[in-house]
């Protein structure tokens, strides 16, 4: 994965995961809010409601104690039977009546019996003793106030069109009337009391009221902001919520929940209601009469949805200031990572290229920061590379024209060494024949003194022989010209054989004898006139070398994919520290017994040449003063060209 | 010398060999004739009718036939073909020089070889016992 990748993918985890705890806390927040100040502001509304209610209560108490003070009530009362006074004032009170907009203005003795109506049909006599608010009155001779039911019989001797308002809503026959009752006080003695109040049944007066100046008669999305209702019991019976066809709500009951919370449990009730056909923030509370029994409730609530738009936007706003805040620092983010992870994009080239070998590229990263020293010290290494890589090329160059050189004069001087010897082969070989043939007596007696110092000069000619061999093996060598041309052999009849032939007269001279327990039927895959060389070095040697009248033995070991090729000798052998140095180029070693015996330094050499060219190995195991053994492996392995025999 | 032990014919390019060969033979009482080229020794020999044949491999100079090619004339020759042949080269230097021979070879139509270098006692067995096996 690229580094940009990583970087924007974590910081995109990062995000999210801060965007979801961010919105989920902020849609939290949100929530809580406003459900909470719905509900403080539905309290408020509720309070501001009761004020309104209570207020009107209050406006019916004043008016009444200015009317208890008045000379026609007290006349009244003084002569109830007067009839001329008991309509005029009965006229009165109905005209102070329909201009309070009230449903009952009555006039009582102190005992509660009714001595004037002013709604027709203007009954009188019975007692209303039992009616909370007056009770109060005659009990305590003091105002009172508040909400009572009426009965159904209540009503009808109340008016005329009282029962049937009542009826006409959910069919209930009673009614709930809000008013007060004032005691009339002549010389501290009560002598009478006046009652006035409105049936709630069915009015709307007093719910607008409430609506009007609590919500200013707002609406939202063609809904009323605000309602306000009043019941009786569980029944609305004045409201202001409308119903499926726009007409008021008024007859049917409240929930089950809310009837057992507020008339049974008689406390207020705060929530969520569903208002007919949508949600209202609301509040119910319990309205008692002045005995303190629950009549029915108090509601007023607030449409929700404007609650809900209200919350909808606030989150929509508050997610759209996270998730704005977001991209502005992810776009940060990512153009500062860019422009860090863009010259480590071109270093990481770079260095590819580099590795590469393509020595010439530059990273090209104009920074002031560790990222631009960082390509200024990249761009310094390539070219410290690049010169060093010439300078190897160019040293290179010189050396392989100096090993041409040197490999020209090597073989130009080999070639001329090879041809010398070859030159000086054939004379040696007749000097040699003609010296030996002195020597040896075939033309006459010889001296002591010339016997020696002929012999002295054979063994001079018998050196310079063997060098000349080894130098022209050596040249032929050296030239590269020795391919080797890999046969199978059948080892003793093709090289042993011939060579012990060829060393027959040395064998005797020395007085020493050949054991050969190599297979005559062995077949090695080599080169026969390379074998050659290998067997007639060590044969030579074992004979130059080995004890006088000694034995060598000549044996053949396979093993594996190879055979091991040996030749033993008893005599002086090699002494373990000059080992390493016996294969090496003009080596030779030095010891008291063969003084007279000159090596050439070479056979060694080239036998271990020949063995190496071959894939084999030749070593030397030695026990100093009794024998030695050299051994050479050769592959086993079948020739690809079968020829020879 | 008055009595000569046979007739050889000496055929080899090496002057100087030649010489310390005749040099030898001669001491022993051998009547010797040389040639130094290949053609040259084969007519020399069919000439003289020697007892044996001494001949070099290698002939340097202008091309020519090999010693093998004179001993196979040799050998197909009515006179000489019953004239021992010992070839002035030991098995190791013909096998070197390419010729598919062993020591008992029997289509090899000489009698034996020489290595040279050669110690004058070798040769003069090897003659001996050349001859001896003739007779």
């Amino acid at each position: 994965m690229k580094l940009q990748t990583k970087f924007n993918l974590g910081i995109i985890v990062i995000f999210v995961v801060l965007a979801i705890g961010i919105g989920a806390l902020s849609i939290h927040y949100v929530n809580s809010n406003t459900i909470r100040e719905a509900k403080n502001r539905v309290r408020i509304y509720t309070r501001a409601a009761w004020e309104i209610h209570d207020g009107k209560i209050a406006r019916i108490e004043s008016a009444l104690e200015a009317l208890a003070r008045t000379q026609a009530i007290e006349r009244l009362l003084q002569d109830p039977d007067d009839d001329r006074e008991l309509t005029a004032t009965r006229d009165k009170l109905e005209r102070i009546r329909q201009e309070q907009e009230m449903d009952i203005l009555n006039l009582l003795a102190p005992d509660g019996t009714v001595i004037l109506r002013s709604r027709y049909p203007y009954n009188t006599g019975d007692n209303l003793g039992s009616d909370p608010i007056v009770e109060q009155v005659i009990a305590e001779a003091q105002n009172s106030s508040g909400n009572v039911i009426l009965s159904q019989e209540r009503l009808d001797i109340a008016g005329e069109g009282l029962v049937e308002r009542a009826l006409a809503i959910g069919q209930e026959p009673r009614g709930m009337f809000a008013g007060a009752a004032v005691p009339v006080v002549r010389d501290g003695e009560m002598i009478g009391i006046l009652e006035m109040g409105a049936l709630l049944n069915g009015a709307v007066e007093e719910v607008d009221r409430i609506r009007d100046a609590v919500f200013e008669n707002e609406t939202y999305k063609g809904k009323p902001v605000g309602t306000a209702t009043i019941f009786m019991g569980d029944l609305r019976i004045s409201t202001n919520v409308l119903d499926n066809q726009g007409r008021r709500a008024v007859g049917t009951r409240v929930s089950r929940e809310v009837a057992q919370q507020v008339l049974e449990n008689g406390e207020p009730w705060t929530g969520r209601a569903y208002v007919v056909d949508t949600w209202y923030l609301s509040q119910y509370d319990p309205i008692r009469n002045p005995n303190g029994d629950i009549i029915g409730m108090f509601y007023v609530g607030e449409l929700e949805q404007r609650y809900l738009d209200l919350r909808r936007q606030a989150v929509a706003m508050f997610l759209s200031v996270v998730v704005g805040g977001m991209l502005v620092a992810f776009l940060t983010f990512y153009f500062l990572t860019r422009g860090v992870v863009q010259p480590i994009g071109k270093l990481s080239h770079a260095t590819r290229q580099l590795s590469s070998g393509k020595l010439t590229y530059r990273v090209d990263v104009e920074r002031n920061d560790e990222l631009g020293d960082l390509a200024s010290s990249f761009n310094t290494m390539a070219e410290r590379l690049e010169a060093q890589r010439l300078e190897i090329e160019e040293n290179q160059r010189r050396l392989t024209e100096l090993n041409d050189e040197l490999r020209t004069t090597n073989r130009n001087y080999m070639e001329m060494l090879g041809f010398v010897s070859h030159e000086l082969k054939n004379p040696l070989s007749s000097a040699m024949m003609s010296l030996h043939t002195v020597t040896d007596g075939y033309l006459g007696e010889l001296s002591e003194a010339q016997q020696k110092s002929l012999d002295s000069v054979a063994q001079s000619l018998q050196y310079f022989q063997d060098m000349v061999k080894n130098y022209l093996d050596l040249s032929r060598l050296e030239k590269g010209e020795l391919e080797v041309h890999e046969q199978t052999i059948t080892l003793y009849p093709r090289i042993i054989e011939p060579i012990i032939e060829g060393l027959r007269q040395a064998l005797e001279e020395r007085g020493m004898r050949v054991l050969n327990n190599v297979p005559e039927d062995l077949q090695v895959c080599a080169d026969g006139n390379l074998l050659r060389i290998v067997y007639d070095n060590l044969l030579s040697n074992a004979i130059k070398y080995g004890r006088q009248g000694g034995k060598i033995e000549l044996d053949a070991r396979e093993e594996n994919d190879e055979v091991t090729l040996r030749v033993f000798n008893e005599g002086e052998g090699i002494p373990p520290e000059k080992k390493p140095e016996l294969f090496k180029k003009f080596s030779r070693l030095h010891s008291p017994e063969h003084s007279k015996e000159k090596g050439t330094g070479l056979g060694l050499y080239i036998c271990r040449e020949i063995v190496e060219k071959h894939g084999g190995e030749i070593w030397a195991d030695s026990e100093e003063g009794k024998w030695v053994r050299f051994s050479f492996t050769l592959p086993r392995a079948d020739c690809p060209i079968n020829q020879g025999g | 010398m008055p009595e000569t032990k046979g007739r050889i014919v000496v055929i080899d390019d090496d002057v100087q060999l030649v010489e310390s060969v005749t040099t030898l033979l001669e001491s022993v009482g051998y009547e010797v004739f040389s040639a130094y080229r290949a053609e040259k020794g084969f007519e020399l020999a069919k000439q003289k009718g020697p007892d044996l044949i001494l001949l070099d491999v290698m002939f340097a100079g202008p091309p020519g036939p090999d010693g093998f090619e004179i001993a196979r004339r040799i050998k197909q020759d009515p006179d000489l073909k019953e004239t021992p042949v010992v070839m002035l080269s030991g098995v190791k230097k013909v096998l070197e020089l390419g010729y598919d021979v062993t020591p008992d070879d029997t289509f090899m139509p000489v009698e034996a070889f020489i290595d040279k270098p050669v110690k004058p006692e070798k040769l003069l067995a090897t003659i001996d016992e050349v001859l001896e096996e003739e007779n």
